[in-house]
């Protein structure tokens, strides 16, 4: 073999060799947190609400992941409620917050309380979000509902649509009678502990 | 007049830059490879910062109020203990939420690790795990304890100022560091990421850590 060739050759080995090698590093990311949008500090909260505890809880149907529709009043009678709205999908804090809910359905069934996790997302992303939230195969115990249109329709009425299209962060409960008992319209930029809810949560039996 | 160059010297020329081209392209990616291998039973979220000497910075934990796990830790009394009075050479820190999947997913490949070096008479004495939860309250890290059966102490980080000091911005991370008996601390592993494998992450620790030297000694 030429000098040429066997260099020419060496080079095309080379270069295999780094597809595969490259192939072999992606295959090895567990890819979560690298797909988190970093949104950076937010103004803490930017909407009015208008609502107040002890207000009866504006109804609202809206489509869930799975393909069916809620509608609040359904509950009513049977249920406690509790309302998460998160900002968004695929950012930092909120990607934490479900997860964590995730771990903690035996505190809703202990208080009779089912929960509602609501974005201003669509369907397909709220599906992609949620899956990575999950082993696989599995999925989140409690329904994700769609806010995207009309858009916000939902967070506007509970006073929780910022300036910018999204919610806040916010947890509403709400009694069997429909009547809200419990607002937390939380800094965005932080996770709610868990600690509150609990007790708004034992309150309702109280 | 300039002359006109040899046939042959080209050729080599024209191999130079394909030569060099190759290299250029293998550069990156040779870095990208030793750095997602230096940890292969992690599925790293971020690269490890660099090992170095670096010491475990100095902070403490009420001592816990369980029997079992002041005598896990060797820590006795009320009060607050440092994480150098922790009985042990080698120290396993995983900082985790109990809001973060990776660590959900993660906590029955931690569990495995504690029991296999429970399970061994040579290591039990000589590693010890401890996790920190990261902007969890202490309802929080119970619920995580218990969900999961976790067996080590566990102890909250509510405001996230341990994990600022250990330089943690992602969760779960392993931090692995030798507590001298002089108090002295000697940090020698770090990596973001989920756990997938306890028994070749056990081998880094006996490895990387020198417990596995020592006893060939």
């Amino acid at each position: 073999m030429s000098r040429g060739k066997y260099v020419l050759s060496l080079g095309l080995f080379s270069l295999l060799m780094v597809f595969l090698e490259t192939g072999n590093v992606y295959a090895q990311s567990s890819s979560f947190k690298d797909n988190i949008y970093s949104v950076g500090k937010l103004k803490p909260r930017d909407s009015v609400l208008t609502l107040k505890a002890g207000d009866s809880a504006p109804d609202f149907t809206l489509p869930v992941v799975d393909g069916a529709t809620i509608t609040l009043s359904q509950f009513r009678g049977k249920k406690n409620v509790v309302i998460s709205f998160v900002p968004a999908a695929w950012t930092p804090v909120c990607s934490d917050q479900w997860p964590g809910y995730n771990l903690v359905q035996g505190l809703f069934l202990k208080n009779d309380a089912i929960l509602l996790g609501i974005t201003v997302d669509n369907i397909p992303t709220l599906y992609s979000w949620t899956k990575q939230m999950c082993n696989t195969g599995e999925k989140l115990w409690f329904p994700v509902l769609s806010d995207f249109y009309p858009h916000g329709e939902v967070a506007s009425k509970y006073g929780v649509l910022r300036s910018n299209g999204v919610s806040e962060r916010a947890l509403f409960v709400i009694d069997k009678k429909g009547a809200i008992r419990y607002i937390d319209v939380h800094d965005i930029n932080q996770r709610p502990p868990l600690d509150a809810l609990r007790t708004a949560l034992e309150k309702l039996n109280q | 007049m300039m002359s006109r160059p040899h046939p042959g010297h080209r050729i080599c020329k024209t191999h130079s830059v394909i030569v060099l081209f190759i290299l250029i392209l293998l550069f990156p990616f040779g870095c990208v490879s030793s750095e997602t291998k230096s940890s292969s039973v992690i599925s790293p979220t971020k690269p490890s910062p660099p090992q170095g000497k670096k010491t475990l910075p100095v902070f403490e934990f009420p001592v816990p109020q369980k029997t079992g796990e002041k005598n896990y830790l060797g820590v006795f009394g009320s009060g607050n203990f440092k994480v150098t009075q922790i009985s042990t050479p080698v120290l396993i820190i995983e900082i985790f939420s109990m809001y973060c999947p990776h660590c959900q997913r993660s906590a029955p490949f931690v569990n495995d690790l504690f029991q296999s070096i429970q399970g061994r008479t040579d290591l039990k004495q000589r590693i010890k795990i401890i996790g920190i939860g990261i902007g969890n309250s202490p309802y929080e890290v119970d619920l995580f304890k218990n969900k999961y059966g976790i067996l080590f102490p566990l102890f909250p980080d509510q405001d996230g100022t341990i994990s600022k000091m250990l330089g943690v911005s992602s969760t779960p991370t392993f931090i692995g560091a030798k507590i001298n008996r002089d108090g002295t601390t000697e940090q020698f592993y770090f990596t973001s990421g989920e756990l997938t494998d306890a028994a070749n992450f056990l081998s880094e620790i006996l490895n990387l850590s020198g417990l596995k030297q020592e006893d060939k000694q």
